[in-house]
């Protein structure tokens, strides 16, 4: 019962920047519904973690499982089906920014659905009115602040709405208060698309805020050093974890 | 979650109680993948004679996702545009959430205002030819000034950078700059000969060839090659650093871009295209020299000292001259469409093609203004 309900599973995987090894040996899963954090200090490798679970980037050992299939092993045709699945969000928005905010959503839907162009121009008005941009259909990413970049590329990442969504760093390069609206916004997305979130992240508050499960990563052992609820790990975690949620609190 | 969009399409079953309350019954697989039914026949319905409720029904619907949410927001939002209340039942967990999330407030941002109008639009561009006119004076002025300061050596810029410029935009050239020349030089000496046969003088080939190539084709057409190879890749090199706002990083750093970006690119351009231009007239007559020797029998060193004897040193820095010039022109094209360029991946490729239409346009006009002035003054 317990492989039925992990959507995402590593098994012994290794990543490497040509013989320079960033992480060895990470076994961990995802549960179906949690909120999954993948927290570390910077050059832990929590990024490339995210790129090695979307095939941006070729483990050096191991595998990713999706479900009970192999995406690793996948063909190409099959990883395309299963990260349709998948909604990602990255750490700089990567919104095209030769489209507007109606169009970087209508995209994903007018590839892979079967949809009008007036269905399409209703889901695209619904999906930025859950981030909270209707009305902001026809700007272009770069006349948006930040945070509003931020929740676009958030409606685009669940236009289709994906079982999965990867988010690399939301709150990187947002104020506290905004990173904070993002963080709740996202919560309220996962509880009501029953969407389960992967989350990479430094972000203490954040983690504590939206975690239900969480991976430390270390970058001096190049590996994972613990497993579990955000607040049992700094409160009794590894003397690592327990410092960088002290450090991180007190250096804010 | 099984994706079976085949199975029982999404149905809409209206039908209007006795209580003048129209009931809406909807079921199947309500699923974006598949085509759902939209809200115009409800909509209609609602025209016709305004019921005095409405309820809907989602006990039929098997799965799920976005497709039924938007169906429902926009029910509501019809719904409460003409007064009427809306009943829902057996509404399936979490969708009320999705609905409720969809309609938090939200500051709306300022009406954007339609197309403008043809006379508007003729207006707007003449302003704006104004404006990119007044642009690219203060670029060129700003541009003088930065090079004055790079003489002085008070430019701020990374010598690394001159250094990898002046090899981009010289020595990894030579092999196109060779080949393009080369092939202008026999073209050229066919041409000549076809024509001078006529006049029975097909043997002045090689000062037909020489003087073409060494006065004017070596600097035009390795000045061309640069403008489509350079020039471009200065435009979209700075045009995809104001994407990323580097450009700005420079600026707040109290570095200019032009002194960073523009000056060692026009520097570099300005002094490898003598030498390049110099290594294309070499090429060129080599060129003319292949026709020469093959179709009319002529001894390669005789071709080579007609040639020679057929040219000045005067003509040769003429070339020399003229490349260079062309050479700051493709330069500040290309940097120039590059700092023009707004914060979109769109303008990354219209800053390469203008930086090549421009750079060509000014190495044309340039040639140009050059025979008429090596003219006045019988050069």
């Amino acid at each position: 019962m317990r492989v039925a309900e992990d959507v995402i599973r590593a098994r012994g995987l290794t990543l490497a920047f040509g013989d320079r090894v960033v992480l060895a040996g990470l076994d961990f899963a995802v549960r179906r519904g949690e909120v999954f954090v993948v927290m570390g200090g910077s050059g832990s490798g929590k990024s490339t973690l995210l790129r090695h679970l979307v095939g941006l980037q070729e483990p050096a050992a191991g595998q990713v499982f999706y479900g009970s299939e192999n995406f690793t092993l996948a063909s190409a045709p099959d990883r395309e089906r299963i990260l349709r699945r998948v909604g990602v969000l990255y750490q700089g928005s990567a919104l095209w920014t030769a489209l507007t905010l109606a169009e970087n959503v209508a995209l994903p839907l007018q590839q892979f659905t079967e949809l009008g162009p007036e269905r399409i121009r209703e889901v695209v008005e619904f999906k930025l009115a859950l981030v909270g941009l209707h009305g902001f259909e026809e700007y272009y990413p770069w006349e948006l602040s930040g945070g509003m970049q931020k929740r676009a590329g958030l409606a685009r990442a669940v236009a289709l709405d994906p079982e999965i969504l990867l988010i690399d760093e939301p709150s990187a390069s947002l104020d506290p208060p905004t990173g904070r609206h993002l963080d709740r916004l996202i919560s309220q997305l996962k509880e009501a698309l029953g969407t389960t979130v992967v989350v990479v992240t430094h972000d203490v508050a954040s983690i504590l805020g939206i975690g239900t499960r969480a991976l430390f990563l270390d970058a001096e052992e190049k590996r994972a050093v613990a497993e579990g609820p955000p607040a049992e790990l700094r409160d009794r975690g590894p003397p690592q974890v327990r410092a960088f949620f002290g450090q991180a609190e007190t250096g804010s | 979650m099984p994706v079976d969009g085949v199975a029982a399409p999404a149905t809409v079953e209206m039908s209007l109680g006795p209580d003048g309350a129209l009931a809406i019954r909807l079921g199947g697989v309500w699923r974006l993948a598949a085509d759902t039914p939209g809200v115009a026949r409800v909509e209609e319905e609602l025209a016709s004679g305004p019921p005095r409720r409405v309820t809907v029904d989602l006990g039929a619907v098997t799965t799920w996702d976005t497709a039924l949410v938007v169906f429902l927001s926009r029910l509501a939002s019809l719904c409460r545009d003409r007064g009427v209340d809306l009943e829902r039942s057996r509404v399936p967990g979490g969708l009320d959430r999705l609905l409720l999330l969809a309609q938090q407030p939200v500051s709306p941002p300022e009406p954007r205002a339609g197309p403008p109008a043809l006379l508007e639009r003729v207006g707007e561009r003449t302003l704006s030819l104004r404006d990119r006119a007044a642009d690219t004076a203060a670029f060129v002025g700003f541009t003088a000034l930065a090079m004055g300061r790079f003489v002085l050596r008070r430019a701020r810029y990374r010598a690394a950078d001159l250094g990898l410029l002046v090899q981009g935009a010289g020595p990894d050239a030579l092999p196109i700059v060779a080949l393009v020349n080369l092939l202008v030089g026999i073209i050229l000496a066919f041409v000549g000969i076809t024509q001078l046969r006529r006049f029975g003088a097909d043997h002045y080939v090689a000062e037909v060839v020489g003087i073409a190539v060494v006065r004017d084709m070596g600097a035009l057409i390795t000045a061309v090659v640069l403008a489509g190879r350079s020039g471009a890749a200065y435009a979209a090199q700075i045009a995809s650093m104001q994407v990323t706002q580097e450009v700005d990083a420079l600026r707040t750093l109290g570095i200019s871009p032009v002194e960073f970006l523009v000056v060692p690119r026009v520097v570099a351009l300005t002094l490898m295209m003598p030498f390049l231009t110099l290594f294309a007239d070499a090429v060129g007559v080599l060129g003319g020299a292949a026709v020469g020797t093959t179709m009319l029998h002529q001894a390669l060193a005789a071709y080579l000292r007609q040639t020679a004897a057929s040219l000045t040193a005067g003509d040769v820095m003429g070339g020399l001259v003229k490349g260079a010039t062309y050479g700051a022109l493709v330069a500040v094209a290309g940097t120039l469409r590059g700092m023009q360029a707004e914060r979109s991946s769109e303008q990354v490729g219209r800053a390469a093609t203008q930086a090549v239409v421009t750079g060509i346009t000014l190495i044309i006009g340039a040639c140009g203004f050059f025979q008429y002035l090596f003219f006045l003054f019988g050069w």
